[in-house]
């Protein structure tokens, strides 16, 4: 199979400009100004097939929205190559932009003063999509999304859950090969978030749509993608299975203990305490040093117990840590 | 009432103007109703041009770029200058428009001018290409926003002043802003020397005649190297954080 997006060592660097101060200071910035280059995207490369539904993840300022704005043709990469559906994205922006769709968290796609209607009425207009595949996809859309309610509604007056629906659909009305969706659950509550996945999904799965998405928020990536990408400081971290990735980092498990009277320093020698509340202790340990029924066993030995369970250390904890203690680094993994 | 009152105050400018100007004997060798000719003609056609090419006006593609709304448009499979030109459109211009209009034909009641078939066709065709070239300089402007992401205040002096300018005739200006609006900006081709062939004004400049009608030319070549720009800015189109 043939990917459908081919990066090749694509690299964006951008000048920041340092402006002088003053009326002369403006005069001096016109002819000499001084800059710094950031390095936002660093030589990253990857391929992407069709159907795929990948995870693309890291922190603030990582280079996520680089990579996407420079995939959808938004920005002029400073080096590198990339092919998508067998286009250089801002050179034939115009064709390219048919058949993709792309979703950006922060900011609507939308006309801001129209209705919700005209806004679609407009898109269909302007990507020419033959009627019955829009009105298809308009009514199938409209009832998962639950748009009816607020069809009528300017795009300004929209809160920020329905607004994203709004865009998700606006996005996915042309029957698009391939989407990216740049932060789509940002700000959200549980219940919007947990409709706009099963959209997601939806898409990826009854349409065989390729799905990039970009989050903050791991828990759609480990209910939604199969594969993640981590960038950081422009490069990439780790490129594979999720599952893989916290085999690997997600060591940690917790045991909650509750014990049967107090006990001032209940120690053990293969787990560290990390809450402590009246007779109920946290500990932490590591699957790799010693097993939970060992662990159990050890304090069963020394301490009255009443209660025990044991947890995975959350995802978003072992992303967290991979991110912090940058782990990844110096790490034969991924590319 | 924006378009009438627009219209009455940039009329007033031109009402104070001809007081002055009925103290002397005209300017230069010029008659009150021979400047009213080309104030006439370059007011109506930065009301158009004003009108069509709001979109990359300032005011509307500096918040555009700063925003971060152009990544919309870029996400359209439409022409990306199309969609700019078609962001806006503001009636208000209208205003300027009538005012111009409203000089022009008080201009022509004053003259006697010798119509031939050539300077009837030549008139809207001058007018045409004045539009483009304002147009031009917008859109030079708008892409300077690029990098800039404010207004370059300096630009003014090339479109509302070159528009200011190109309502005298020229010859009255000191050589350096002359040379600057015939080199730089070349907005004499724009006025000043077609003028000079429909009115059939002696030319202390001592131009070569053609030059008299290479406006369509001028207007075309600055409207080309301004698109080329503008598609350089738009490679240079950094866009927003996140």
């Amino acid at each position: 199979m043939k990917p459908i997006i081919r990066v090749n060592k694509l690299t964006k660097t951008f000048k920041i400009y340092k402006n002088h101060k003053g009326f002369f200071g403006a005069v001096r910035n016109l002819f000499d100004r001084k800059f710094n280059l950031i390095h936002a995207v660093d030589k990253i490369s990857f391929e992407i097939y069709p159907g795929e539904m990948v995870g693309y993840i890291g922190p603030n300022g990582a280079g996520k929205s680089t990579t996407i704005k420079m995939l959808t043709g938004l920005l002029v990469p400073t080096d590198g190559e990339v092919i998508v559906n067998g286009y250089v994205p801002w050179k034939e922006r115009k064709h390219y932009v048919k058949d993709i769709g792309a979703v950006f968290g922060q900011r609507t796609t939308l006309w801001w003063d129209l209705p919700l209607t005209d806004s679609f009425d407009l898109l269909r207009d302007i990507y020419t999509i033959p009627e019955e595949i829009y009105k298809h996809n308009f009514y199938l859309f409209k009832e998962i999304l639950a748009l009816d309610e607020f069809m009528e509604t300017p795009v300004r007056s929209l809160s920020l859950g329905q607004r994203m629906r709004a865009d998700l659909c606006a996005a996915l009305l042309h029957n698009p090969s391939l989407v990216f969706l740049d932060e789509p659950t940002i700000g959200l509550d549980v219940v919007a978030k947990q409709r706009i996945r099963e959209f997601i999904q939806y898409i990826n799965q009854e349409r065989k749509t390729t799905i990039l998405l970009t989050t903050h928020d791991i828990s759609d990536v480990s209910k939604l993608c199969e594969r993640v990408m981590i960038i950081d400081h422009g490069k990439i971290l780790f490129d594979g299975k999720l599952e893989s990735l916290l085999k690997e980092f997600g060591g940690h498990r917790l045991l909650i203990v509750e014990f049967a009277e107090f006990y001032p320093e209940p120690k053990l020698a293969d787990a560290h305490i990390v809450q402590r509340k009246g007779d109920k202790v946290i500990y932490s340990f590591e699957r790799k040093v010693i097993s939970a029924s060992k662990l159990i066993h050890q304090l069963s030995e020394k301490y009255r117990l009443i209660d025990l369970e044991v947890r995975d250390q959350p995802i978003e904890d072992t992303i967290r840590q991979i991110y912090e203690d940058r782990l990844l680094y110096n790490h034969s993994y991924g590319t | 009432m924006d378009v009438i009152g627009n219209a009455v105050i940039l009329g007033f400018y031109f009402i104070a103007f001809s007081f002055a100007l009925s103290q002397f004997d005209g300017i230069s060798g010029w008659t009150l109703g021979e400047v009213a000719f080309i104030w006439g003609i370059t007011e109506f056609s930065f009301g158009v041009m004003d009108m069509l090419f709001s979109g990359f006006d300032y005011d509307a593609f500096g918040p555009m770029i700063r925003q971060g709304r152009f990544d919309q448009l870029l996400l359209r499979p439409v022409n990306i200058t199309l969609q700019v030109l078609g962001s806006r459109f503001v009636l208000r211009r209208l205003g300027k428009m009538l005012e111009g209009l409203t000089i022009f034909i008080f201009g022509l009641s004053q003259l006697d001018i010798q119509w031939t078939a050539v300077k009837v066709l030549y008139v809207p065709i001058l007018s045409i290409s004045q539009v483009l070239f304002f147009g031009s300089l917008f859109i030079i402007g708008a892409t300077t926003t690029f990098w800039t992401k404010e207004r370059l205040e300096i630009l003014n002096i090339f479109t509302y002043g070159g528009s200011e300018i190109m309502s005298y005739p020229m010859h009255i200006f000191p050589r350096p802003i002359r040379w600057i609006f015939t080199f730089l900006v070349p907005a004499i081709f724009l006025s000043y020397f077609p003028a000079v062939y429909i009115l059939e004004k002696s030319d202390p400049l001592n131009a070569p005649r053609f030059v008299s009608f290479i406006a369509p030319l001028v207007a075309g070549g600055v409207m080309f190297l301004a698109l080329r720009f503008w598609r350089f800015g738009i490679k240079n189109y950094q866009s927003t954080g996140s």
